[in-house]
Order: structure tokens, then C-alpha cells, then sequence
């Protein structure tokens, strides 16, 4: 069975591009267009990998991490998360920190524009992490 | 010579005790040294039209409030510079409030000059309850004391002029930092929606090129890979924008920490050799070993080495080489990157660290804004930073070389400081 990845991003001609790319690949893929959708097609799909967009209008990516740490999504929190923005790491773990006072547990962080070779990788690595 | 006399005084005095408790003494000790019944110090308006109570001593509250006294033809006079007495104040035609003089228990006035090197402040009047005249003598001292309280309420005035204008030196000042932050931050909210769409067509670009959506001939990829440099170029351009406003607002607070440079120096070595490997370059590496700490912004010094680096890598043919060195003398560290590239054209030499320059305007590789940020992250360090071409005992490359402080901490303010310096 084809590995699920769900894809939440506002921007869609990144979610096309990401959508063609990851099929090409052989990958089951889903999209979302803001942080509520994402939740919502979470709980539904079950997907095996979250690449996650931050800035996005409704709930932003900061907000979907933070809505999986809790208690009553346990269920859904190890599924492996790949930030892919324009923001950058450092700017986004600090204001991660600076709001919740954690660090955003996430799996590997990619910033924009996609480079496919990359993407493909980090999916690669973050899958076999979860499946070991 | 008696007024600068005077002067000279009253400047320790009012130092001492402030500008109140001067005027205070002087009205009190005149009124007990003379025998008066009271003692005013009228100060005109800044219109010249009308004489207000600054200060007074042995009058009721009822008197000074009946209002500012008029510039009648006795007041003209005094104003002139002539002191004038009258010794009936009930019946001298002259006096503005004989029924008031007459309930206050005035019985005699004398109006005297106060005199400062801006010319006559106002009045000091002295009032008796017994009828009586002035002496000269008497009139010549109490006019010195006049001069000191004008002396003491010019240098007041002056006082609360410079107070004033720095006042609103400050507040221009704020409005400016406010508008420049406003125009900061449209900066990076612009940049910000640049760089979306040019993200989304260089992932659309990079995908094709892939061969996701099929194949692709000879002509479409060069000229998609042409692509893809020409926006790697705009989003280098928005980034660098981006850095420097950040830099310019002073918002990379959050950023400052204890830094050391061994990590700061070993990261960026991981990067150069990033860049110099697939380009046949060798990296001569020098570093000293137990290197200080700062407080600074790692992540700003790493892009400071990390630019300095890929320019050098930029001008060095294959087969050449980087040297990187970094060592501490006295209280600061020393570090240089240089190249044996074609150096820099000595006139172009002092403008290389200036916004948006290039060397070869028809490159078109580079923003012209990395060494202009290299310069601000160096100063915000309180470093400074220098090229030499060709480098030192050689006949070509460059050397970049930036000294920051041991003890540097990061300057916030740096941006109004930079604007200073410019200016």
C-alpha cells in the first residue's frame, strides 16, 4: 500500500507542484489549504507524513503543532511532520519558543522553493525513521 | 564688570540650590534686610505686554492673585532701566491698584529694573508699610540684587529653552525611529509576498525539470535551468533586503546570546567546503584554538563568514585557493578570508562595502547587498571591516579581514548610531 502524505499549504500552485512530484513518486497524496482543513483531514486520513506550510490564513502550521501536542490528539502526534516554508528555521523555531516555550517538534524543516530532489530525501529519511 | 561679577556668582549658586530657592532667598533676605513689608519679582511676558509674579515674599495671596500688572507709564519707565519710587502709594496717580495697595497695607513702592545680558527681564518691586524714601545708595545695591535675579531668571529661561528643544529632539527622534520601523517592516511584508509567487514558479520549474510531467527536450531545460538561476537571483535579492532591514531596525534581538566563535568558525567551515569542493577549490583552514566568547548573533556571523566565503568563491578559478584564518590578539579576534582570485580594481576598492555595489555591473550574479551586510553585522558587533587587493604580500586575490572585540556586545541601537555616522 502507497504511503499516505498529507500536504497543507495555502499557496496551491505549491500544493500542485508538491502533488505531481510526490505521485510521480509512487505516494497516496492529500491536501489541505489551511491549518483547520489540515486538522480535520488528519483525523480523517490517518496519513503516514504531514508536510506543513507555517504562514496560512485560519490556523497557521505554528497552530497545527501546537493543536497535535495536545492530550486529546495523542493518537496523531507521532506522524512525521516536514515544515516546507518560506520562513526561515531559525526565525520560526524563535517564535515557536516565544509562544508556546517549547521547541516545534517537528521532523525536518525545508525552506521554499521546493527543491525536489530534497523534498524526496527528507520524506525518504523521515518514513524510514518512523517505520524502525 | 558687575555683571559678569554677578554672573559669575549666581552660576555655582544656582547649581548648588536650583533656581527657585534662589529667587526665594533673594526676595525674602531683601524684604528683612530693608525693613520692607514685602518684596515681588515681576517678570514680563513674552509678548512684553504685561508682568506676571514670578516670585514674592510678605504679600498676601490676595494681592499677587489680583492678576498681572499692565505696563502702565511707570512701568515703561522702569522697564527703560531707571528705577522709580513712589512714597504715597494711596494718592500717587501713578499706582494701578491704589484700593488694593491701600488693603495690603502698601504705603510706599520701588520698582527697580532687572537687568541680564538679554536685556531687562522685568521688574523687582519692594514694597513698605510705613510711608518712606529711597536712598541712592540704597536704590544702587538693591539694583545689583535686581541684576543677579534677572541674571538667575535668564539663565532659567535658557534653561528650560534647551530643555524644550531637546525635548523635542527626542520626540523627532521617535517619530523617525516609528517611521523607519514602519517602513521596515512594508519591507519585509513586500518581500514576503515577492517571494511566495517566485516560489511557486521555481518549484513548478524544478518539477518539470525533473521529468514529473514527462519528458523534456534539450531547449526547454537550458532555458529552464536559465530559470531557475535568474530567480535564484531575485530570491537571493529579497533575502538580502530582508536581512538588512532586519539588521537596519535592530530586530535581531532575540538572535543575541553568548556565541562562541569556535562553533560560529566550524559551522561556517562545513558550509565553505559546501561551496568550495564541487568547485575543485582547496580551503586552507587556520584557526586558533580556544577562541573567546561573545554576545552576538551566531546565526549573523556565520552569514557574515558564509558571505565573505562564497564571494571569494565567486572570483577563484578552479584549482585555486581559500585561506580562512581566525586568531585572537589582545582583546579581540581577528579572522580574514582570502582568495587568489583577479583581486579588485584599486578604484574600486573604497566602495565595495556601499549598498547595491558591483564590481562588474554586468554580472549577474550577486545582489550587491552581501558585503554591505557583512559591514552592518561587523559594526553591530563593534568590529570593523577592511579589504586589501591584491592580498597582503602577494601580486593578486583579495583578503577580507574583520576585527570584533572580545567583550563586544551586540549594539541594538546600532542603526540610529549608523545614521549618525553617515550624516
Amino acid at each position: 500500500m502507497p504511503h499516505r502524505i498529507l500536504v497543507i499549504d495555502d499557496d496551491p500552485d505549491i500544493v500542485d507542484a508538491l502533488a505531481v512530484l510526490l505521485e510521480g513518486e509512487g505516494y497516496e497524496v492529500h491536501t489541505a489549504s489551511d491549518g483547520e482543513e489540515g486538522l480535520a483531514r488528519i483525523r480523517e486520513l490517518n496519513p503516514d507524513l504531514i508536510v506543513l506550510d507555517l504562514l496560512m490564513p485560519r490556523l497557521d502550521g505554528y497552530g497545527v503543532c501546537k493543536t497535535l501536542q495536545d492530550p486529546r490528539w495523542s493518537k496523531w502526534k507521532d506522524i512525521p511532520i516536514i515544515v516546507l516554508t518560506s520562513v526561515s528555521e531559525d526565525a520560526s523555531q524563535r517564535r515557536y519558543e516565544l509562544e508556546t516555550g517549547v521547541r516545534m517538534d517537528v521532523d525536518d524543516y525545508i525552506e521554499k522553493p521546493i527543491d525536489p530532489e530534497v523534498v524526496l530525501e527528507r520524506i525518504q529519511k523521515a518514513m524510514a525513521r518512523r517505520e524502525k | 564688570m558687575r555683571k559678569q561679577l554677578l554672573y559669575e556668582i549666581s552660576k555655582p549658586v544656582i547649581a548648588a540650590v536650583g533656581v527657585e530657592n534662589v529667587l526665594r532667598a533673594i526676595v525674602e533676605s531683601i524684604t528683612k534686610g530693608t525693613g520692607a513689608k514685602g518684596c515681588s519679582l515681576l517678570v514680563l511676558s513674552p509678548e512684553g505686554d504685561k508682568l506676571y509674579r514670578r516670585m514674592s515674599y510678605g504679600i498676601s495671596k490676595e494681592y499677587i492673585d489680583k492678576g498681572p500688572v499692565e505696563i502702565d507709564e511707570t512701568m515703561r519707565e522702569v522697564l527703560a532701566g531707571r528705577a522709580v519710587a513712589v512714597k504715597d502709594a494711596l494718592h500717587d496717580p501713578r499706582v494701578q491698584y491704589p484700593e488694593a495697595a491701600e488693603k495690603e497695607g502698601i504705603a510706599s513702592m520701588l520698582s527697580i529694573p532687572m537687568r541680564s545680558y538679554g536685556g531687562i527681564r522685568g521688574v523687582m518691586r519692594i514694597y513698605t508699610s510705613k510711608r518712606r524714601d529711597f536712598s541712592k545708595d540704597e536704590i544702587d545695591f538693591l539694583d545689583s540684587i535686581a541684576e543677579l535675579s534677572g541674571l538667575v531668571l535668564e539663565k532659567e529661561e535658557e534653561r528650560d529653552r534647551v530643555e524644550q528643544e531637546a525635548e523635542k529632539a527626542r520626540q523627532e527622534l521617535h517619530r523617525m525611529s516609528d517611521e523607519h520601523e514602519h517602513f521596515l517592516y512594508f519591507i519585509r511584508m513586500v518581500a514576503h509576498d515577492l517571494k511566495a509567487p517566485l516560489a511557486a514558479v521555481q518549484s513548478y520549474i524544478k518539477v518539470i525539470l525533473r521529468g514529473s510531467t514527462g519528458p523534456v527536450n534539450e531547449k526547454q531545460r537550458t532555458w529552464m535551468e536559465r530559470s531557475v538561476k535568474r530567480i535564484d537571483g531575485m530570491l537571493q535579492l529579497i533575502s538580502d533586503i530582508v536581512d538588512l532591514s532586519k539588521l537596519e531596525a535592530g530586530i535581531i534581538a532575540p538572535e543575541l546570546e553568548t556565541v562562541s566563535w569556535k562553533s560560529v568558525l566550524e559551522s561556517c567551515v562545513e558550509v565553505a567546503r559546501g561551496l568550495t569542493d564541487p568547485k575543485g577549490i582547496e580551503l586552507v583552514v587556520d584557526i586558533e584554538p580556544d577562541l573567546p566568547e561573545i554576545f552576538g548573533s551566531e546565526v549573523r556571523l556565520c552569514q557574515l563568514i558564509n558571505n565573505l566565503v562564497s564571494n571569494s568563491v565567486r572570483y577563484t578559478p578552479s584549482g585555486g585557493r581559500i585561506f580562512l584564518r581566525a586568531w585572537q590578539e589582545e582583546d579581540r579576534v581577528i579572522a580574514y578570508v582570502e582568495d587568489e582570485g583577479c583581486g579588485i580594481r584599486p578604484e574600486i576598492l573604497p566602495k565595495i562595502f556601499n549598498d547595491f555595489f558591483r564590481g562588474d555591473p554586468e554580472a549577474q550574479e550577486g545582489t550587491g547587498l552581501g558585503l554591505s551586510i557583512c559591514k552592518r553585522i561587523v559594526e553591530m558587533h563593534q568590529g570593523q571591516i577592511w579589504a586589501e587587493s591584491p592580498a597582503p604580500g602577494k601580486s593578486a586575490g583579495t583578503r577580507v579581514t574583520f576585527v570584533i572585540p572580545k567583550g563586544a556586545i551586540c549594539n541594538l541601537y546600532y542603526w540610529g548610531r549608523y545614521k549618525e555616522g553617515k550624516s
